[in-house]
């Protein structure tokens, strides 16, 4: 009987993890979703810990704990309901049919093109990673986008020239590309510390020079239109530096399908663990929160800068060889995919929680994936995701605004009760 | 005898929890220096903002030329021809003088503002007051008492027959001050009524024609300036009547000190040494109490003795050690603790649990931390703050609360619960019991003694008469960044302290 708490840890994890590779790597097989049950061990995982909580800390720990839950969940889930509605108007008052064009980014977000959904969600996860990272030390790193292009230099950079077994060389690139994204946060964190330069200024404009920089890389890598057949592209990367495909131990999944978004679970994860389990991510949290109160018990503020801004360097530049290694398998030009600007709305939606943004990150996949087979099979403007993504980002970050009422609400009350007090002082005077 | 100008019947402020005014019924004469005399939260300010049209009375009116007035913001009073200059400018730093004179008020037609005549107005103005002033130059590029200028001109130029200065000396040097007063004196020559607000004996007896004396409120007093002595002021502005609080046995102290400061110099935000000089020593076993009057040196000193403030000049020595050039994790681990008077600044982190307030600062030692201090441990970290929870009565939901829920006397002992617990050697306390209720203060101040019994040095800073007289074993007062006085707290009284804080010379026999 005492063992069982530990069984349904053990078992709570065996099933997310599995149901977790069988959801992402599901994809379509003849129009028909594969391991898409997967999603049902998930919730399956979630039930077993809930059990686990309710037989360790009983009943009204359980309750608690889901009502905590459904306060977290509560303004995320209002934005997103509210947009569909607000889109949903806009689409009648247009001429469109709102509930075909419904159903089908529904059923192509989610069901036929969730292979192009988990591809989408993948880089976005990483950069909003950063974003968060950042965000909990107080800070704003709005140039995720130049890291990402870092990233994804120094990958195909290193992947052209290693000849190394896949085993060694892949963990090698993944830090190597890494690396550079931390070194272009360097300057940033830099000034900040040195000069107090606002690092939205300072990342924002080194994420143009990187992005300048990628054609002359191109050129240096075999993308250069006076020798190459194809031009504005790097030479393709050798196979043995690929990621992993799920494709090679689920023969059902969709071939196109890499084991990146399973890294980015992973790094989530850890990410988790450094912010809330580590002193570095309890200093990093406390200069983001009070950093004078921090520096009054001996905290560096700058010395946490540094951490922060170098981490989220490190998040950003993921994503850039999930791209080259897990995807593309080489850098293109003009890759107008803006991940990096993306996953500051995913990281805002998340409100920053490392474990938020995978959910975030795969809703905002599904939104851009749905809303291409949506406007290809109805016709109807996928600008219309465009606006729903807008509405649903403006609705969860004015969640300030719902406090602002809250506050004012309180406010008027207590004035009330004052006021009528000292009239009654006032006739008990008189 | 001259007309008044300006009048005050019976007026009650009354904030949720503090009577900041009780029935203030004060005249203002036309052409007169009028000085508002008070220490902190004597209801001074409160008093001003009314007038000024920021507050609105509980009760009572105003009269101005004889006739009853209400005003529901500044601009009225404005309109009326009243003028306040704050303690903190409220000007715009990167604008001109002239462009800041005339905010909201610029001539021109519709949209269009007519800088000429904007320009040569205040040219004019500042000619005819003798305030000169270069009415081209940004306001970053002023000087403090130059930025002043602007903001009596910006009075003027809204044509302000009655102007309110607000603490006007507080951030000026020994020669702005004069200089001020000079434009103040040439302002009241030509029909100006001017009140000043003021904590500051000799500032009063330098410009004013006429004091009230405010405490807790209320008018305590009414002097012709030429018939009262700095001496009277201060008495009738702290009160005569010393209450001890807690009874207090006064020990006999020995031994080498255990944290000593030699010619301390410390400069504030604005470049100015406001620790300037200070030397002071604390034994084991002994409260050593700061009595000043805020703004002479106190939150510089205590955030230098932190290491969260670079010292200019001095040595800071911590049981024979020299540790000015430290950082404060460095002071932390050598076992000096620090109550901060901002606790909401620099002593808590508000949206963080009790449990992590109580560990900062130590979260990479146990039990807060384990594998080297690398990774935290929440269970260890819980359970002491449990304890502590326990042993101080903090009242909260337990160790997972957040900090900012809790009312300010319990957040006080979450601070205290932390530094007090981790063996001191040298305590420094700023200010320990502002804004709490009395039941709060009294626990603090036994905890505060609890450790000078436990052979802790004490230094206290504190802005109340009657906490550094409760505590003390020696009282040292500051005044401009200096001690300017030693007593032991047997040997004086709240009147001799007060005369001495706020800049009173020692009286030669």
């Amino acid at each position: 009987m005492k063992n069982v708490p530990r069984l349904l840890t053990i078992l709570g994890v065996l099933l997310s993890v599995i149901g977790l590779v069988l959801w992402l790597g599901a994809a379509v097989d003849k129009g028909q979703p594969a391991y898409f049950w997967g999603l049902w061990l998930l919730v399956a995982a979630v039930g077993v810990h809930m059990v686990r909580v309710y037989l360790v800390s009983g009943r009204r720990e359980l309750v608690d704990l889901i009502r905590r839950s459904a306060r977290k969940m509560m303004v995320p889930l209002l934005g997103v309901g509210a947009a569909i509605v607000i889109g949903g108007i806009l689409m009648l008052v247009t001429g469109y049919d709102p509930v075909r064009a419904y159903g089908a980014l529904i059923y192509g977000g989610l069901v036929r093109n969730w292979h192009i959904s988990v591809l989408n969600a993948a880089p976005l996860i990483f950069t909003a990673l950063s974003v968060a990272f950042a965000f909990k030390a107080g800070l704003f790193n709005i140039g995720a986008e130049g890291q990402y292009y870092m990233g994804a230099m120094a990958a195909t950079w290193l992947s052209l020239r290693l000849t190394l077994p896949g085993v060694v060389s892949i963990p090698l690139i993944f830090v190597f590309a890494g690396l550079f994204g931390v070194l272009w946060n360097i300057v940033p964190a830099y000034l900040k510390v040195r000069t107090g330069a606002h690092e939205v200024i300072t990342t924002m404009m080194l994420a143009h020079t990187a992005r300048y920089l990628s054609p002359i890389f191109i050129r240096a890598n075999g993308g250069d239109p006076a020798f190459s057949t194809h031009p504005y592209v790097t030479d393709t990367i050798p196979e043995t530096v690929w990621l992993p495909m799920f494709k090679d131990f689920l023969p059902r999944a969709n071939y196109r399908v890499h084991t990146g978004i399973l890294l980015a679970v992973v790094v989530a994860l850890v990410i988790y663990y450094i912010l809330y389990h580590t002193t570095i991510g309890f200093e990093i949290r406390a200069v983001g929160e009070n950093k004078d109160a921090a520096r009054a018990q001996g905290i560096s503020v700058g010395k946490n800068i540094f951490r922060a801004l170098l981490i989220a360097g490190f998040l950003a530049a993921l994503a850039g060889f999930n791209q080259v290694n897990g995807l593309d398998h080489r850098l293109f030009e003009n890759l107008q995919a803006g991940y990096g600007w993306n996953g500051i709305s995913v990281a805002l939606l998340a409100g920053g929680h490392p474990i938020g943004v995978v959910f975030t990150g795969l809703l905002w996949g599904t939104l851009d994936a749905g809303g291409q087979y949506m406007s290809r099979t109805t016709q109807t403007p996928s600008a219309i995701v465009e606006i729903v993504k807008g509405t649903i980002l403006f609705l969860v970050v004015a969640r300030y605004i719902y406090t602002a009422i809250g506050n004012w609400y309180r406010r008027r009350k207590q004035k009330k009760m004052i006021d009528s007090s000292i009239a009654a002082a006032e006739q008990v005077g008189a | 005898m001259a007309q008044t100008v300006l009048e005050t019947r019976h007026i009650v402020k009354q904030f949720p929890k503090v009577l900041a005014n009780d029935d203030i019924n004060i005249t203002l004469q036309e052409g007169e220096i009028l000085c508002l005399l008070g220490e902190n939260g004597a209801g001074k300010s409160t008093l001003m903002n009314v007038l000024y049209g920021l507050y609105q009375p509980t009760a009572g009116e105003i009269l101005l030329d004889g006739k009853s007035v209400a005003f529901s913001s500044p601009r009225d009073a404005i309109d009326k021809g009243l003028g306040m200059v704050h303690q903190h400018f409220m000007l715009v730093e990167t604008l001109t003088v002239t462009e800041n004179i005339i905010l909201g008020a610029e001539p021109g037609k519709g949209p269009q503002i007519d800088y000429k005549t904007a320009r040569r107005q205040v040219q004019e103005l500042s000619d005819r007051h003798g305030l000169r002033i270069d009415p081209d130059e940004k306001i970053m590029n002023l000087s403090v008492g130059l930025q002043q200028r602007v903001e009596i001109l910006k009075a003027l130029y809204r044509h302000a027959k009655i102007l309110i200065l607000d603490e006007p000396t507080a951030v000026l040097t020994p020669q702005e001050v004069e200089e001020l007063f000079t434009v103040i004196r040439g302002l009241r020559d030509k029909g100006v009524s001017i009140i000043i607000i003021t904590h500051k004996l000799d500032e009063v007896k330098a410009i004013s024609d006429r004091v009230y004396i405010l405490r807790r409120g209320r008018v305590e007093g009414e002097q012709r300036t030429a018939d009262v002595t700095k001496e009277e002021l201060a008495s009738i502005m702290v009160g005569r009547d010393v209450v001890l609080t807690v009874e207090r046995t006064s020990r006999k102290v020995s031994g080498e000190p255990v944290f000593s400061i030699e010619d301390l110099v410390v400069r504030d935000d604005r470049g100015v040494p406001s620790v300037n000089g200070l030397s002071l020593e604390v034994r084991p076993g002994e409260v050593v109490g700061i009595a000043g009057v805020d703004g002479n040196g106190q939150s510089e000193l205590a955030e230098a003795i932190m290491g969260l403030r670079p010292v200019e000049s001095g040595s800071m020595r911590h049981l024979g050690e020299d540790i000015s050039h430290l950082s404060t994790r460095e002071r932390i681990h050598r076992n000096i603790s620090y109550v901060p008077a901002d606790r909401h600044r620099f002593g808590l982190v508000l949206p963080f649990t009790v449990a992590e307030n109580i560990a900062i600062g130590y979260h990479d030692r146990a039990p807060n931390s384990k594998f080297r201090g690398w990774s935290l441990d929440y269970a260890g970290m819980t359970k002491h703050a449990e304890a502590l929870i326990g042993d101080f009565d903090i009242r909260t939901s337990g160790p997972s609360a957040t900090a900012g829920n809790l009312s300010g006397g319990n957040q006080q002992k979450v601070i205290l619960a932390r530094e007090f617990t981790r063996d001191p050697s040298f305590l420094l306390v700023s200010q320990p019991t502002r804004g709490l209720d009395v039941g709060a203060i009294e626990y603090i101040h036994s905890q505060i003694l609890a450790m000078r019994d436990k052979e802790v040095a004490v230094l206290m800073i504190s802005l109340e008469l009657e906490e550094i007289f409760s505590l003390a074993d020696r009282i040292l007062v500051l005044f401009e960044g200096k001690v300017v006085k030693e007593v032991r707290p047997e040997a004086t009284d709240e009147r001799e302290i007060g005369f001495y804080m706020t800049g009173g010379k020692e009286r030669t026999a």
